[in-house]
């Protein structure tokens, strides 16, 4: 067991504890969305990088998938407001 | 464990194999168009789509998530200890693996029950339509995971699985995980 995907693990269950509480008080952030996509774009990037093990990969896969990531959340952001 | 050295710095051989990435990015655009889909349909009814979304639990949302990524991180250490050569602790592992996915189909069971229960089937409403569809298409790719990973496991305990199909059906694991968090945000929380 790596020490690395134990941290890795431990702080993805405490981006999804804190994007579930962010948005059980969506009155009080204005950029609430914002947000919680943030939190849950770096869960994926910390899955496909640490568990997936990507970043052995080349860097045309790494590109690839942030492009990917970059792409989605900015038409769900222009979508959303 | 029929174990072959691999330079993942190739472009033609990321970790799982370039087929399984390709079904990845094939299937996580789909997702992605959907959810945009969603996202666009809910600004006809912002109002429909935000009292809908309400109705959803986010307690199970979340602790579905943490099986899943839990479930993930087990799958890492699978191919970590195969890697080692510990075919015990990987077959070990793998069952935890497997016991993260039965638990999130067990409480995706339990939501879709209660849902029904409350009469939010897939004609309810379109934020419903999209629900069942959205989060049916995953459970099935769950489904389709644990399969395979049972299969991984016969060839673990039989020492004729080869590294390359083990990692090729993590990604696939994996790939229910990242699918599920572009979803989790998308239908339980944002709109």
């Amino acid at each position: 067991m790596k020490k690395k995907d134990i941290y890795t693990l431990g702080i993805l269950i405490i981006l999804t504890i804190a994007t579930a509480l962010f948005s059980n008080n969506s009155s009080t952030f204005k950029y609430i969305t914002f947000i919680i996509l943030g939190l849950s774009t770096t869960k994926f990037l910390l899955v496909v990088f640490n568990f997936m093990e990507l970043k052995k990969a080349n860097s045309f896969w790494k590109i690839i998938v942030v492009s990917y990531l970059i792409i989605f959340s900015t038409i769900l952001l222009i979508v959303n407001t | 464990m029929k174990n072959t050295e691999i330079n993942y710095k190739n472009i033609y051989y990321p970790p799982g194999g370039i087929l399984m990435w390709i079904l990845i990015f094939l299937e996580l655009v789909t997702f992605g168009i959907a959810l945009i889909a969603l996202v666009v349909n809910s600004k006809e009814d912002p109002q429909l789509f935000h009292q809908s979304r309400l109705a959803l639990n986010t307690t199970f949302g979340a602790l579905n998530t943490v099986f899943l990524l839990t479930s993930g991180f087990f799958m890492a250490t699978t191919v970590h200890q195969l890697k080692q050569s510990n075919n015990q602790k990987a077959s070990l592992y793998l069952n935890l693996t497997m016991l993260g996915g039965l638990l999130f189909l067990l409480l995706k069971s339990l939501e879709y029950y209660l849902k029904i229960n409350e009469g939010y089937t897939l004609g309810y409403n379109s934020f419903f339509t999209f629900y069942w569809l959205l989060t049916g298409f995953h459970v099935i790719h769950v489904l389709v995971g644990l399969v395979i990973l049972l299969f991984m496991q016969n060839g673990i305990k039989k020492s004729s699985a080869k590294l390359e199909d083990v990692e090729a059906s993590a990604a696939f694991w994996h790939m229910c995980d990242l699918i599920w968090l572009l979803l989790f945000p998308v239908l339980y929380l944002i709109l």
